[in-house]
């Protein structure tokens, strides 16, 4: 990886660019929020959006199926698995798109080689180090800024345009001279400085009382989106999340309903919708866009778990969408239509997801979101999925 | 930065009070730690086989009751068998906290922390996860102890043969499951909702142990190798057998000849499946990915090119003689210029602050504080290990944390420190830099100047 360059504006709130002075933008406050979520290790989409109605479903995927009666039904084909149940009410609201049979655009079954696509934004790998999300910070107009809530600053928001960290502190606080004389120290360091401040703000910024208001388990699905809603809902607060979760490279023993990935699965969107409630009147402007590095082999494999695939599923959230519905060219599940014989078939670009999501969100032209995603023009953007 | 500490800063877990003073040939002081046998540790009480095994097999017991249990119509006491779970896996915690302290306690007071590094590198390249799956609690501490200390200083592939076959990497990335369609074992279970083949380990054994990502193999690749490794399985889980092991399972194994990066191997058992891993770890590709990796953790995030050639080459010349290859990371020139500097991750962090504080014995405390600074010993997230560049941990809130337990530690060891002056010999900071008028100043409690000196940016390099 490059060693870069941040530089650092401490402007209250604002985090501007390196390459491009300020006062080229009009300053005007960007009010759309863009939360990017990450499921590291690849889910299992047949498992979580459940094709009950393709004929070859339940002989594909054997002990494995579901029963009709666990699911929440969507349409004719598809269905929720059963801890994806709290997603329900998006779905009444019309502000859920489900999208399916949907893979990065490049072959891979390595979950490195498939998480950096997916992080870079771009078609192959090795082709470029910088995430998506911060081309996203540079190209988009008005107030931005980014953070990413991880144990470190994921790939996708890595590049010029700083971006801040944020994780619950689990440590005891610290307060008076001590950390004014520690940022003393940091001065000298060119390479730290502006880490170190900016974790003295964004400490100012969220609050101690955040975190002690929260459960016990604070790495929780949950509370970590709580925490995020209460950072991006502020009025100066970032527009830009990225937030991960691992926990989904289920080789074994993933079970059926209340089994191991469903109860992932079920922490995974009550902490949507819980995010979603905290958000307040924030929501309006935000969309939230669920997605893993790959899907997994259509069939079980000897272990009663699935391994490293191709297509899977991923959703796309908040009320800037047109409406609710299955957004998937489903190539079906016969033997012939899987991809190489054992996974779910792509037909779906992340990208042209990605770039009608972040159009919709922050109003941007095609051109604009061709330019977070480099080499993606023979893509277009799915834009008719926002309203 | 001088010689000696860069030797004992970036080789080593820093320094402890006076060994900057005692030392006065920094090269010829890292090459002397590679002579003389391996660092082995002798298990905990807790750690010895028997008593991981014990505690394995009370563990499955409680969940099989708990199973029957639940099936039963009249459940008549959950609460008795849930908690007789709880105790079970208490037990299997116990083991790998005696276990990470022994391990910790060897970084913290060695007397050669080169090698002790070398341990941590080797273990996390080879990684097996506590945060996976329970049942690779108990044998954490083991797969140090057992497969990376014995062969640091020895050859790569016997080091990598050792993992393939340690309980830890057979349960991790599930090899110990995997089952040859065509077996007879296969067969047998047919119709009865049997296991089949999982290509987990296969996968990560190219990708992340040998020959990496980039290393040329394909998914033909993988699912051959796959078969090949079928029937490497664990005993003394199910069966009755007297400890828990590595053992060959033939009725398991995919009969037949199989191809693996152009190569044939013939269906010899357990033989088959070594040959290809001996053939993996010779492989041109293995040595310049393990020397990518060594270069990238000794010298620099943007690891030179001509210092991962000259490392990979002595890997190819020497079959891997790790004795050897570390000796040439020595010899390198890129690893002493002033320019190159590494963040130190959280777990050199805190070692480093410990031998600073002149810290000897560590509880349980350090296990837990290694997880609050996200780098738990023997649970990453992924099997690729931890990350090891600056980009990967010196985020905000990173360096906060460490502010904070900086204190933490201040508060609890400052008798260890007669005079926060002292931590300067461990420290590469500047004639000008603040930090000495800091540590001088009578006027800041003692404590908060420990606390400084640690938390600082000087102390976060290496």
């Amino acid at each position: 990886m490059h060693r870069r360059t941040f530089v650092r504006n401490m402007c209250l709130g604002g985090l501007a660019t390196f390459a491009l002075p300020r006062v080229t933008f009009a300053q005007v406050k960007q009010a759309g929020r863009f939360v990017f979520v990450l499921l590291r290790g690849g889910f299992d989409g047949l498992a979580a959006v459940v094709p009950y109605g393709d004929p070859d479903y339940r002989a594909l995927r054997g002990v494995m199926a579901f029963e009709d009666s666990d699911l929440v039904t969507l349409d004719d084909t598809f269905a929720l698995a059963p801890g994806l149940a709290p997603f329900r009410e998006l779905w009444e609201q019309q502000e859920l798109v489900v999208l399916h049979a949907m893979a990065i655009p490049y072959r891979t079954r390595s979950h490195f080689d498939g998480q950096a696509i997916l992080e870079t934004g771009i078609d192959r790998p090795m082709g470029s180090a910088d995430g998506w999300l911060n081309r996203l910070l540079q190209v988009m107009p008005g107030e931005r800024s980014g953070i990413a809530i991880a144990s470190g600053l994921p790939l996708s928001m890595t590049g010029p345009v700083e971006v801040r960290t944020w994780s619950p502190t689990q440590l005891g606080v610290v307060d008076d001279g001590y950390l004014d004389r520690l940022s003393v120290l940091y001065r000298s360091d060119r390479t730290l400085q502006g880490r170190f401040e900016a974790a003295i703000q964004q400490q100012a910024t969220v609050g101690e009382e955040l975190m002690a208001a929260q459960g016990a388990r604070r790495d929780g699905v949950a509370p970590l989106m709580g925490a995020t809603a209460r950072i991006l809902k502020q009025e100066t607060g970032p527009n830009i999340a990225a937030i991960e979760f691992s926990g989904w490279d289920t080789h074994a023993n993933q079970g059926l309903t209340g089994g191991a990935l469903d109860r992932l699965l079920g922490q995974l969107a009550e902490g949507l919708v819980s995010f979603r409630t905290e958000m307040g009147s924030a929501w309006t402007n935000t969309t939230v866009v669920v997605m893993t590095e790959f899907g997994r082999t259509a069939r079980p494999n000897g272990t009663r778990g699935t391994d490293h695939g191709t297509a899977g599923a991923g959703f796309l959230i908040g009320p800037k969408v047109a409406r609710s519905t299955v957004f998937a060219d489903w190539p079906g599940l016969s033997s012939a239509a899987l991809f190489e014989g054992r996974d779910v078939k792509p037909t779906l670009d992340t990208r042209a997801v990605l770039k009608a999501a972040i159009a919709g969100t922050f109003d941007l032209t095609p051109a604009q979101a061709d330019r977070v995603f480099p080499s993606s023009s023979a893509v277009p953007g799915a834009y008719d999925l926002m309203g | 930065m001088d010689a000696a500490l860069r030797a004992l800063n970036r080789f080593g877990l820093g320094a402890r009070p006076g060994e900057r003073a005692r030392l006065r040939d920094p090269r010829g002081w890292l090459k002397a730690q590679l002579e003389g046998g391996p660092p082995l540790v002798a298990p905990p009480a807790k750690g010895a086989p028997l008593a991981i095994r014990d505690a394995i097999r009370a563990y499955r017991q409680a969940g099989q009751a708990n199973r029957i249990q639940q099936r039963s119509p009249q459940q008549t006491e959950p609460q008795q068998l849930r908690q007789e779970r709880q105790v079970a896996r208490r037990s299997l915690v116990e083991i790998v906290s005696a276990e990470a302290t022994v391990s910790l306690e060897a970084r913290v007071q060695s007397e050669r922390p080169f090698v002790e590094r070398l341990v941590a590198f080797w273990s996390n390249h080879l990684c097996i996860s506590t945060a996976a799956k329970v049942l690779v609690v108990p044998l954490a501490g083991s797969y140090e102890r057992d497969v990376i200390r014995p062969h640091v200083l020895g050859r790569f592939e016997d080091m990598v043969l050792a993992s393939a076959r340690h309980p830890a990497m057979l349960v991790y990335l599930d090899n110990f499951q995997s089952i040859g369609p065509n077996s007879r074992g296969a067969a047998r279970r047919r119709g009865r909702g049997g296991r089949g083949l999982n290509e987990n380990y296969a996968r990560e054994l190219l990708e992340l142990h040998t020959l990496g990502v980039n290393g040329g193999y394909g998914q033909q690749d993988v699912e051959e190798l796959a078969k090949i490794l079928t029937g490497w399985t664990v005993t003394g889980l199910q069966d009755g057998a007297a400890t828990f092991g590595f053992a060959f399972q033939n009725p398991l194994h995919e009969p037949g000849a199989r191809s693996v990066l152009g190569a044939r191997y013939s269906d010899g058992g357990v033989a088959q499946g070594e040959k290809v891993i001996r053939d993996l770890c010779r492989h041109p590709s293995t040595s310049r990915f393990v020397a990518t990796k060594l270069v990238t953790h000794f010298v620099a995030d943007d690891p030179p090119a001509p210092a991962i050639e000259r490392v990979a080459q002595v890997f190819r010349n020497s079959e891997g003689d790790l004795r050897a290859v570390s000796t040439a990371l020595v010899n390198l020139e890129e690893a002493w210029s002033p320019e190159s500097k590494k963040f130190r991750t959280p777990q050199d962090w805190m070692v480093a602050a410990l031998r600073a504080l002149d810290v000897h014995e560590v509880g349980p405390m350090t296990v837990a504080t290694m997880r609050q600074l996200r780098q738990p010993l023997w649970a990453p997230q992924a099997p690729k290990g931890f990350a090891d560049s600056m980009q990967d941990w010196a985020d905000p809130d990173a360096l906060l944390n460490r502010a904070e337990l900086a204190r933490t530690l201040a508060r609890r060891l400052r008798g260890n420190v007669d005079d926060p002056r002292t931590l300067l010999e461990a420290i590469d900071v500047p004639a000008a830099d603040p930090l000495r008028a800091l540590l001088a100043d009578a006027s800041i409690a003692a404590t908060d100047r420990v606390a400084l000196a640690l938390a600082g940016p000087a102390f976060q390099w290496r």
